[in-house]
């Protein structure tokens, strides 16, 4: 069954929607929550108490969106470590800074992925990317699988916003800025 | 004797400082070692755990993460550290990562082990325990390396020390040298002290040393000239001693040791001796001075008799005693002749004093033998001194020694006699010879010997007088005589000699015990006119004395002295006791008769009572009554007995 889901997404995908890798798109649902943990501020950014695990994705993209839920749930059941948790599916053209997010994760997007980043960073939060290269937008984190799993970091942001990563995270990311990407 | 071993000081220096260096340098190596050893351990310690903290977030994370990859790939990073030979991770006892580096199977005998935990990045929850088995080859080559450096640094302080050592020798080395120097040292030699140049302590010891030689020096010179001037001194007063030991000071003649000598060193020789009479009577009279003018012109005069002859040596041997010694014996003859000669030449000698003429006689003694020559002439000399002779020869059998040995043993008898109380009084009846009845007893001295015989005093009483017991004997007899008559109803009488009545001890002692024993009215006292009343002033003191205190006197063996007449009535005497020499023979001797007639005479004329010693048998018994004696003792009528019937 979930071979010929995955067949369908690929396929509606490569008719409506962008096309994302499905490995890297688990090893980001499965890694980003943790990472989120890591940030030393995340107290100030719970509401309510919860974890709002916001993603943010183009009209075209709402099953991949959905899905990744799913797999988080799935995956988490519930709680990221010690806190309840929201997965908070939101259209890009609907995140405004009114929209619930302790962190926000951005599926591709031609148009959004700016909004996403000043939202972002007006709300203090950590802003994941599917596509590196939209760390070059201003989002601060994304994932690769290379010959091994790298994480990368936009420094530049990072700093103008108000996360506090464990040092030991800062150790095996890769940094990159504007210019390098 | 064993000699002491040398002992350099410089080496115990040396020593000590080794043996004090070695033991402390010893100590702090110990000491560095372990506590080195210690920190080298720590220090591995605190690197493999800096090691295992440093990497425990990052592995944290990949864990976290889920990175097992990238944890693998820390892992493997941290095994570059050549001390780490193996890494693993345990979740939940289980190994989920493990590396372990090429060394691992060469050196994990020699690791530790080091365990982290490690715990969820910004949570508490453990995630795991991280084990790094860290090689301890890096300790062991820091104690290597560390052992080295202390022997090295051992080896070096020992070449240092025994550099030192070789240098301290080599300091104090003069010493031994300046010691070598002063061995050959006397205060007659000068030596030569080596390092005075030195411009340091060696060199001021060596100066002081030297100075110090040159006081001693001339110090032992000052010694030497005042030894030799004592010396010269201690000569010249052993000669003058030597002489004066053997010369008389007075007369510069030769004395008695010089005599001594002379006989000495004679195989054959003959003696006289020659003693000035009554030479006491002219100091007495002329003085001392007198006497040593007339000792000195005597001497000069017997000088120039004998100066001539070098055979004969003149010597004087006391005050008045001089001696003439024929070094080799002339013939008896001669010796004689020459002896006799002497004695008439110094009669014709005449002597001057402050306008007196004095003239001398003189007593000789000689010896013919050289065996005891000085005591034999002194026995001759004496026996003519006794005998009156104005020279005698010592003739063995005059048997003179004979006699002085008896004379010893008698006063040892009396000695004996007198510690074991055996001197007691014999009492010998006198008769009235008109009532026929006993007047009185006379105490007559006697001396019970050893073996109990009776000792009549002619036997011991001289002898006594000589070795002045004779006041003991006197102070017996007075002191029993008076105790045995305390309680007896009759007189008693007790023979003084003139020496006890001018010894004031006795003459105290009479009173103390006529008084003791109440006797005073029953006492006679015989004083002894044979012995020639001299001095009768203290005789009267005596007699009156006594009979103030109701005692009487006789005078006993009258006609044998020469006392006169007159003399005899300053004493106030009561009796005259007629001396045996008139009795004994009075029966037929006409002489006696008229003698004794004239003493009786005299005697009734001033109320003294005569008494008759002697009366041995009645035919003089008969006369004594037909010449009026008042009394008589003797034989005849009753023998002297210890006790009273």
């Amino acid at each position: 069954m979930k071979k010929i889901i995955f067949l369908y997404l690929t396929l509606v995908n490569l008719a409506y929607g962008y096309s994302y890798n499905d490995i890297l798109l688990k090893a980001q649902a499965a890694i980003f929550p943790k990472i989120m943990l890591l940030d030393k501020n995340l107290e100030n950014k719970l509401i309510d108490g919860k974890v709002v695990y916001t993603i943010a994705y183009d009209e075209s993209d709402l099953h991949t969106a959905q899905e990744l839920s799913e797999f988080i749930d799935k995956n988490f059941k519930g709680f990221f470590d010690k806190y309840l948790y929201n997965i908070n599916l939101v259209e890009f053209s609907d995140l405004s800074s009114d929209t619930k997010a302790s962190a926000i994760y951005a599926l591709n997007s031609e148009e959004h992925i700016d909004k996403v980043a000043k939202i972002a960073k007006e709300k203090g939060i950590i802003s994941f990317s599917y596509d590196i290269k939209n760390l070059k937008k201003g989002l601060i984190f994304s994932l690769m699988l290379e010959k091994s799993t790298v994480l990368y970091l936009n420094k530049e942001d990072l700093n103008k916003t108000k996360i506090d990563f464990v040092d030991s995270l800062l150790q095996m990311v890769r940094f990159i800025d504007k210019n390098n990407l | 004797m064993k000699r002491k071993s040398f002992k350099s000081l410089s080496s115990k220096i040396v020593l000590l400082i080794m043996l004090i260096s070695l033991l402390s340098v010893l100590v702090i190596f110990t000491v560095f070692e372990r506590v080195n050893k210690k920190a080298f351990y720590s220090i591995e310690m605190e690197k493999a755990n800096l090691v295992a903290r440093t990497i425990e977030p990052l592995i944290a994370v990949n864990i976290y993460l889920d990175m097992k990859e990238r944890t693998d790939q820390v892992l493997t990073q941290l095994l570059e550290n050549p001390n780490i030979l193996a890494v693993k991770v345990l979740k939940n006892h289980k190994v989920i990562n493990e590396v372990k580096s090429s060394e691992y199977a060469k050196n994990i005998e020699e690791s530790f082990i080091i365990k982290q935990i490690i715990n969820q990045p910004n949570a508490k929850n453990k995630l795991g325990t991280l084990i790094i088995t860290y090689s301890n080859k890096k300790y062991k080559e820091l104690i290597d390396q560390y052992a080295k450096i202390l022997i090295i640094m051992f080896v070096a302080l020992s070449v240092i020390f025994i550099l030192f050592s070789l240098y301290i020798k080599k300091l104090l080395s003069p010493l031994g040298k300046i010691t070598r120097a002063l061995k050959e040292y006397s205060p007659d030699k000068e030596i030569d002290i080596p390092y005075i140049s030195q411009n340091n302590e060696i060199g001021l010891i060596s100066k002081a040393l030297h100075n110090m030689q040159e006081n001693i020096y001339q110090y032992s010179e000052k010694q030497k000239n005042i030894n030799q001037y004592l010396e010269d001194k201690v000569h010249e007063k052993t000669l003058e001693l030597r002489k004066q030991l053997y010369t008389d000071a007075l007369t510069k003649l030769p004395n008695r040791h010089s005599l001594l000598n002379d006989i000495i060193s004679s195989n054959d020789g003959a003696l006289i001796i020659i003693n000035i009479d009554d030479f006491k009577e002219i100091n007495d009279f002329f003085g001392q001075i007198a006497g040593d003018n007339i000792l000195k012109s005597f001497s000069y005069k017997l000088n120039n008799m004998f100066n001539k002859n070098h055979e004969i040596t003149l010597s004087r041997l006391s005050g008045d005693e001089f001696a003439i010694f024929f070094t080799k014996k002339p013939s008896l003859t001669i010796f004689t002749q020459t002896a006799r000669k002497l004695v008439a030449d110094v009669e014709k000698m005449l002597f001057f004093y402050e306008n007196n003429e004095l003239s001398i006689m003189v007593t000789a003694g000689g010896s013919y033998q050289i065996e005891n020559i000085l005591e034999k002439a002194d026995i001759a000399l004496k026996s003519a001194k006794r005998q009156q002779k104005s020279f005698l020869l010592y003739d063995e059998k005059l048997n003179i020694e004979g006699q002085y040995k008896e004379n010893i043993e008698w006063v040892k008898k009396l000695k004996i006699a007198i510690a074991n109380d055996n001197i007691v009084p014999y009492f010998q009846a006198i008769y009235d010879n008109k009532s026929d009845r006993i007047s009185s007893y006379e105490c007559l001295i006697r001396l019970i010997d050893e073996d109990k015989n009776i000792i009549s005093p002619y036997k011991f009483l001289t002898i006594a007088k000589k070795s002045r017991l004779y006041s003991k004997l006197t102070e017996i007899m007075i002191e029993k005589s008076c105790q045995y008559f305390e309680n007896v109803d009759s007189d008693f009488s007790i023979n003084l000699s003139v020496e006890d009545i001018l010894n004031k001890n006795i003459v105290e002692y009479i009173k103390k015990k006529i008084k003791e024993h109440n006797v005073s009215k029953k006492i006679i006292f015989e004083i002894l006119e044979s012995e020639g009343i001299e001095n009768y002033e203290d005789v009267a003191i005596f007699t009156n004395e006594m009979k103030a205190l109701g005692c009487r006197i006789a005078i006993d063996d009258f006609g044998s002295g020469y006392s006169n007449f007159e003399h005899l009535l300053q004493l106030k005497i009561d009796y005259i006791k007629i001396d045996g020499t008139l009795i004994k023979n009075i029966d037929h001797d006409t002489n006696a008769q008229i003698v004794v007639k004239t003493i009786v005479d005299f005697a009734q004329r001033l109320n003294i009572l005569t008494v008759a010693e002697f009366v041995y048998n009645e035919a003089v018994y008969n006369k004594v009554k037909d010449l009026n004696i008042d009394r008589t003792q003797g034989f005849f009528l009753a023998k002297p007995q210890d006790k009273i019937n």
